[in-house]
């Protein structure tokens, strides 16, 4: 309980009432990002910063320039869960022996450990971000109770929602540590593999001997029948360890997924935050006015529904390629922003609905009376109830997201072609199915059919949890769900 | 509906011919004429003025003059094109529809009047790891299975009762005769099958919580304290009733197919309505892109009215001009 009573008090006078739990936050927060902080520097500076520096006026720059020094410097520190801590890159002596990885262990182990302690970290955050919001809620938090508690309590008895959450949980951290999460990296395996090397062990020759990674990939390609196979959890023949299998080019498996879900994930949640947005402002907007403002709406966004979403981001996605637009993250945002424009009128009706309930309530009557504005009214009064609906349909539609984009890219289009996406790793497998090759197919799809039910277990758990008696199949949840113009 | 179709027309047009691509430059190719590329400027009408070609487009689409394609099938007729390709979609749309109808809502309806048994919940997961699955991976997945199945299975899908390939477009001549029929069956099940995953998995997800909702309602109660025989509750009393929620996702679902036959076509080569507009898309025959979406359009406005219809049969308390989903 807090020790302030009074009811005017900001967050801030009672953060500065009793500072201990926050500060106690605040030290593992800190703890937490200091062994990562060299990945996070890293991060920083890979952002294209160059673009802006030369926008800068000239005295500016100078500072910019000693800024972008320190910050390289620090994205040069080590880290506790990068790849060159934990290494799995090495070879083996014909004695046993493992040369250059992580303690001699073996480049599998190796690997092991690494993804164990990322996963062991992001959950670590997962844990941290719920105790914060508990310290927010027990010490700093105005009202003691609130309909959000109820929810929360719900949601955590939900065994399938918790279900859909732990997945989403890995399938974020994949994407969130993709770099150190492969075996190898995208730079020196996928984009750059005649600009990298290795170092191996020569049986023929007896020594250890240096070469590039793209000749080592055409040694350990997976071709199926009568070919090359490298299969999951095996090694190819310079001891490099492929969790997932190789592609038909050679190239490590693993790293293009974890990569590929980076791409999945961002386009995801960029398209929704778009969609979403729209989707709230509209229904607040159509709620709170009605009449001509509804109407102009649910023309406009039925037109847009009466083309088919998948046609239509086909269309525009090859209309816009070619322009600078198209080369933003390898294409990722002209996908982002054609699934959010085409996907706010699924949004937009499913939230309709509670908006148009919660502005027929006396408060917002009240509201209006007394002279609220309405942007005031809308945010403070309405918002809320709206946005717990929005998440529902948010969590459905992002794996119909994600099956649009890898539908696309297994044609060939959106993403450009070598940044990895899960579709293309399909259709790279497509004619290896039914071979020992299986893997190249098989692997991706069913980590979006995972990933798929995930999400809409985790829309499930926050519909319960929201409205424990909503008729629990209306047929507009389950159109959403089906977004992504059933690629 | 005339509001939505204009506007429809309205953002495909946008696309089109305010976006970068220059649909002459596309039509003649990299030969780079310019007195070519010229004359092919003027006939398609792209030297006017952005505001008169817009009304020349609204007026050619609006009188259903469709054109000709320019790139894809150079100089065939529209209308000509979407009567070959159109029937091939239609089967398999029709059959990505029946299946799941006929699969996944007696699989839910079962699944509804058994809760929580242990038929209940490999049929419910099904039906949710079902709906996850991407169309276009089922459909390697299948094309893959059904070419090998000499050797995964032990017996051969192509030559089973009819012969049929399993990659090339539906023959759909002659269907009233059995045997052409079977073969037209035949050769879309899979794909239909794919195509409706997707569907089938929701059908089965409602029709087993309109089954369980309708389960307990006092009518249904009534009728059992009647005598009414079990049988004869679930068909007059349960299963029509839990229809009604199931009318805007069939049809919702019979649009979405348009969309995502793109992908199971290109997989199993049917050069239906989707392959055709992928086609077009990638080859730039805008003339026949921008017809092709008007006449998606007027589909889905279609579906919607026979929507509409449908909730009248079904649930005799709407009627036609209210507002439906």
């Amino acid at each position: 309980m807090s020790v302030v009573d009074d009811e005017d008090a900001t967050l801030r006078e009672r953060l500065t009432d009793e500072p201990g739990p926050a500060l106690r936050v605040f030290a593992v927060v800190a703890a937490l990002v200091a062994v990562e902080f060299g990945a996070l520097a890293n991060l920083v500076m890979s952002l294209p910063w160059d673009a802006v520096g030369t926008a800068l006026p000239g005295f500016v720059q100078g500072v910019a320039a000693t800024l972008a020094g320190v910050g390289d410097a620090l994205a040069g520190l080590p880290t506790l869960l990068s790849r060159s801590v934990i290494d799995n890159a090495g070879y083996q002596l014909p004695s046993g022996e493992w040369e250059g990885t992580f303690m001699g262990l073996s480049p599998a182990i190796a690997w092991a450990i690494r993804v164990v302690l990322i996963y062991a970290y992001g959950f670590v955050w997962l844990l941290v971000g719920w105790w914060s919001y508990l310290v927010y809620r027990d010490n700093y938090r105005h009202a003691n109770w609130a309909p959000v508690d109820d929810m929360v309590g719900r949601f955590r008895n939900h065994s399938w929602g918790l279900f859909g959450l732990a997945i989403i949980f890995a399938f974020v951290v994949l994407a969130v540590f993709a770099p150190a999460l492969g075996p190898t990296t995208v730079d020196a395996n996928i984009a750059d593999p005649y600009l990298h090397s290795i170092e191996f062990y020569n049986e023929e020759t007896g020594s250890v001997e240096e070469m590039y990674v793209g000749d080592a990939n055409g040694d350990s390609q997976s071709r199926g029948q009568g070919g090359e196979n490298v299969g999951p959890l095996s090694y190819d023949q310079y001891d490099r360890f492929h969790p997932f299998g190789t592609l038909p080019s050679g190239k490590d498996l693993f790293t293009f997924m974890a990569a590929g879900a980076r791409v999945s994930l961002f386009i995801g949640v960029a398209s929704l935050a778009l969609a979403g947005g729209a989707a709230v402002v509209f229904a607040l907007a159509t709620a709170y006015y009605k009449g001509l403002v509804d109407l102009g709406i649910v023309i406009t966004s039925d037109s847009i529904q009466a083309m088919p979403q998948l046609l239509v981001i086909m269309l525009a996605s090859f209309v816009l390629s070619g322009t600078w637009l198209a080369n933003l993250y390898n294409g990722g945002v002209v996908l982002a922003l054609l699934f959010g424009l085409t996907g706010w009128p699924g949004l937009w009706r499913a939230v309709r609905g509670p908006a148009l309930q919660v502005s027929e309530r006396e408060w917002i009557d009240a509201a209006k009376s007394f002279g609220q504005r309405p942007s005031v009214t809308m945010r403070k009064h309405m918002l809320p109830y709206v946005v717990g609906y929005l998440l529902i349909y948010a969590s459905l539609t992002l794996g119909g997201v994600i099956i649009g984009v890898a539908g696309l890219s297994f044609l060939g289009l959106g993403i450009n072609a070598p940044t990895p996406e899960w579709g293309r790793a399909v259709s790279a497998g497509q004619p290896y199915v039914a071979t020992p090759s299986w893997h190249i197919s098989l692997l991706p799809g069913i980590l979006i059919v995972i990933v798929v039910t995930g999400f809409n277990a985790l829309g499930d758990g926050i519909r319960d949890a929201i409205d424990p008696q909503s008729d629990v199949d209306t047929g507009q949840q389950d159109q959403s769900a089906a977004a992504g113009g059933g690629a | 509906m005339i509001p939505i179709v204009f506007f429809g027309t309205t953002i495909t047009f946008v696309i089109l011919r305010m976006g970068p691509i220059d649909p002459a430059a596309a039509v003649i190719g990299a030969s780079g004429d310019t007195e070519a590329y010229q004359s092919v400027r003027r006939s398609l009408g792209l030297d006017q003025p952005l505001w008169l070609q817009y009304v020349d487009y609204l007026r050619d689409l609006f009188t259903l003059q469709f054109g000709y394609s320019w790139v894809v099938n150079r100089g065939r007729p529209v209308w000509e094109l979407i009567g070959v390709y159109a029937p091939r979609t239609i089967w398999l749309g029709f059959w990505s529809v029946m299946l799941p109808l006929f699969v996944g809502l007696p699989l839910g309806f079962y699944a509804g009047l058994n809760p929580n048994t242990l038929s209940d919940y490999v049929a419910s997961f099904g039906g949710i790891v079902w709906r996850a699955m991407p169309n276009f991976w089922l459909a390697v997945i299948f094309v893959a299975v059904l070419t090998q199945s000499e050797q995964l299975f032990g017996f051969q899908w192509e030559s089973w009762l009819v012969e049929t390939n399993i990659v090339t477009p539906p023959d759909l001549s002659e269907l009233w005769v059995p045997r052409n029929f079977l073969g037209a069956f035949k050769a879309i099940l899979p794909a239909a099958l794919v195509l409706g995953s997707a569907s089938m998995g929701n059908e089965m997800r409602i029709g087993r919580t309109a089954v369980l909702e309708t389960k307990n309602e006092n009518y249904v109660e009534t009728a059992r304290a009647k005598g009414v025989p079990g049988r004869k509750i679930v068909y007059k009393h349960v299963f029509r009733n839990a229809l009604i929620p199931l009318v805007p996702i069939i049809t919702g679902e019979a649009f979405l197919l348009l969309g995502g036959s793109v992908l199971v076509e290109t997989v199993f080569s049917i050069n239906g309505l989707g392959y055709l507009f992928y086609a077009a898309t990638i080859n730039a025959d805008l003339p026949l892109v921008g017809s092709l979406m008007f006449f998606f359009i007027l589909l889905s406005v279609g579906i919607n009215i026979v929507q509409d219809l449908l909730y009248t049969l079904i649930d005799p308390r709407v009627g036609y001009g209210g507002e439906g989903a």
